[in-house]
């Protein structure tokens, strides 16, 4: 027996051996057969928690129906008197609300896709989402809502890849910022998590003057994402020893992303 | 012994797939709850040692599967893409954790059920914060950020193993059920086995 356990050690050594000496594109392999294997498991279980949570939705108490049903009677008459005025707006509202809508206002060649899971480590901000490389999706294509910039592609299986969202410490987004000359870089903090995206511009000059709410916009360099995309607004600017740094509220909204579109390219 | 290996392995999957749909707990800082370890710490238990060993190996794979990350590293166009943490690093940290686990197997055959309990609260903060550990320096590497704890740091590599201390209790029994279901008897001597 105890040469068995020998025997188990020597091959357990050997495997892990094999996978450390795995480069970038071994690892890459690797991680995309897995997702394949995973990917449909994902969907699965996207499509009960969708079930569970209308069920859960549909049910309510007594006394909340009853609160209910009084908003509902004092919104229904401000709603009556607001109609009017509204009717002419509703057609474009809806246009500029819908999804699909934005795909065919924007100058990129957009593919649509759905967010199946999230991250379930501590240290790592990434989504899984329902395409891959049998609708053209490669790794490193850009990732974004009407609002602005969700991240990049980094494994992509046939039906499913995986995002790594701006609020990853290694997202990396050559950035911008509205109405300055002032460029940096857009990173994630290392604390941050898909329940609470922190992300900041680095590598500022002390001495830029920026005042809260001012846009950062991607600018383009670097290859990855194309220029002209919102990735947040500033929430506050710090000066530390050698760089200024602005700490940013996300554009998009990362821990209710529930619909996305990958840029294939330019239209 | 077969059959009940196999089972932990499709339930460390299993596991891992719900882990996905579990969100972060915000009482407790966002601290993630994980549950294939829970899975790894009773087969280490219940399981010799060579056959533990390749339960760290699966599920120390799926796990870097799934957050390995490969990152082009350098200034503009000319980079180089480099994995940030290669596979394989999770399951020496599996096994090792595993083989600590190993080791109390004589009190877990004696049917101190205490014992996963504890341990998979124990391991599994450790199992973060390694983590947080190898990325931090890691990343000191690439981009010279600085090792920083904060409270909100502590709190996530504590709330899981608080996490999986009360969750292991119902894992001990749902996976003694299975073992007894496949017929493998947990706290049974492997020959040779002191």
């Amino acid at each position: 027996m105890r040469q068995l356990t020998v025997l188990a050690l020597v091959a357990f050594l050997v495997i892990v051996g094999v996978l450390f000496a795995l480069g970038p594109a071994g690892t890459k392999k690797v991680q995309s057969r897995f997702q394949a294997v995973i990917g449909p498991f994902l969907t699965t279980g996207w499509h009960v928690e969708k079930t569970i949570a209308a069920v859960r939705g549909g049910l309510k108490t007594l006394d909340q129906l009853e609160t209910e049903n009084k908003e509902l009677t004092v919104h229904n008459k401000e709603l009556q008197a607001v109609n009017s005025t509204l009717r002419d707006l509703e057609t474009e509202n809806n246009r500029l609300r819908h999804a699909l809508q934005y795909r065919e206002r924007a100058a990129f060649q957009l593919v649509p896709a759905r967010i199946i899971a999230r991250d379930p480590s501590s240290w790592w901000n990434t989504v899984k989402i329902d395409r891959g490389f049998a609708d053209g999706l490669e790794s490193d294509m850009p990732v974004l809502t009407e609002d602005g910039l969700v991240g990049k592609t980094t494994t992509v299986a046939k039906n499913a890849s995986t995002v790594l969202l701006i609020s990853d410490e290694n997202c990396r987004i050559a950035a911008n910022i509205e109405g300055t000359r002032e460029q940096g870089i857009v990173a994630g903090e290392r604390a941050s998590g898909t329940g609470m995206p922190l992300i900041g511009v680095r590598f500022l000059s002390k001495s830029a003057n920026l005042r809260v709410g001012q846009k950062v916009y991607s600018s383009g360099v670097g290859g990855v994402y194309p220029p002209g995309i919102l990735i947040g607004g500033i929430r506050e600017f710090k000066v530390k020893e050698l760089e200024g740094y602005a700490s940013l509220t996300p554009a998009v909204d990362l821990t209710g992303l529930e619909d996305v579109f990958v840029v294939l390219g330019n239209k | 012994m077969f059959v009940f290996f196999l089972t932990l392995v499709a339930a460390a999957f299993v596991c891992l797939v719900i882990q996905h749909f579990i969100p972060p707990l915000a009482f407790l800082e966002n601290a993630r709850v994980f549950l294939m370890p829970l899975v790894l710490f009773y087969g280490a238990l219940s399981l010799p040692f060579g056959v533990m060993l390749f339960l760290a190996l699966a599920c120390g794979l799926m796990w870097d599967c799934l957050t390995a990350q490969v990152l082009e590293v350098g200034i503009g166009s000319v980079t180089t893409p480099t994995v940030e943490i290669a596979l394989g690093w999770s399951i020496l940290l599996y096994a090792a954790l595993g083989a600590v686990m190993s080791g109390l197997r004589p009190m877990f055959r004696r049917g101190r059920w205490e014992i996963h309990c504890l341990m998979s609260g124990i391991c599994t903060s450790l199992i973060v914060l390694v983590e947080f550990l190898m990325i931090s320096v890691r990343r000191a590497a690439l981009y010279e950020a600085p090792i920083v704890f904060t409270t909100g740091i502590w709190w996530r590599i504590g709330g899981a193993g608080l996490v999986a201390l009360v969750l292991a209790p119902l894992f001990f029994w749902v996976l003694g059920s299975m073992a007894a279901f496949t017929g493998y008897n947990p706290h049974s001597k492997a020959p040779g086995e002191e």
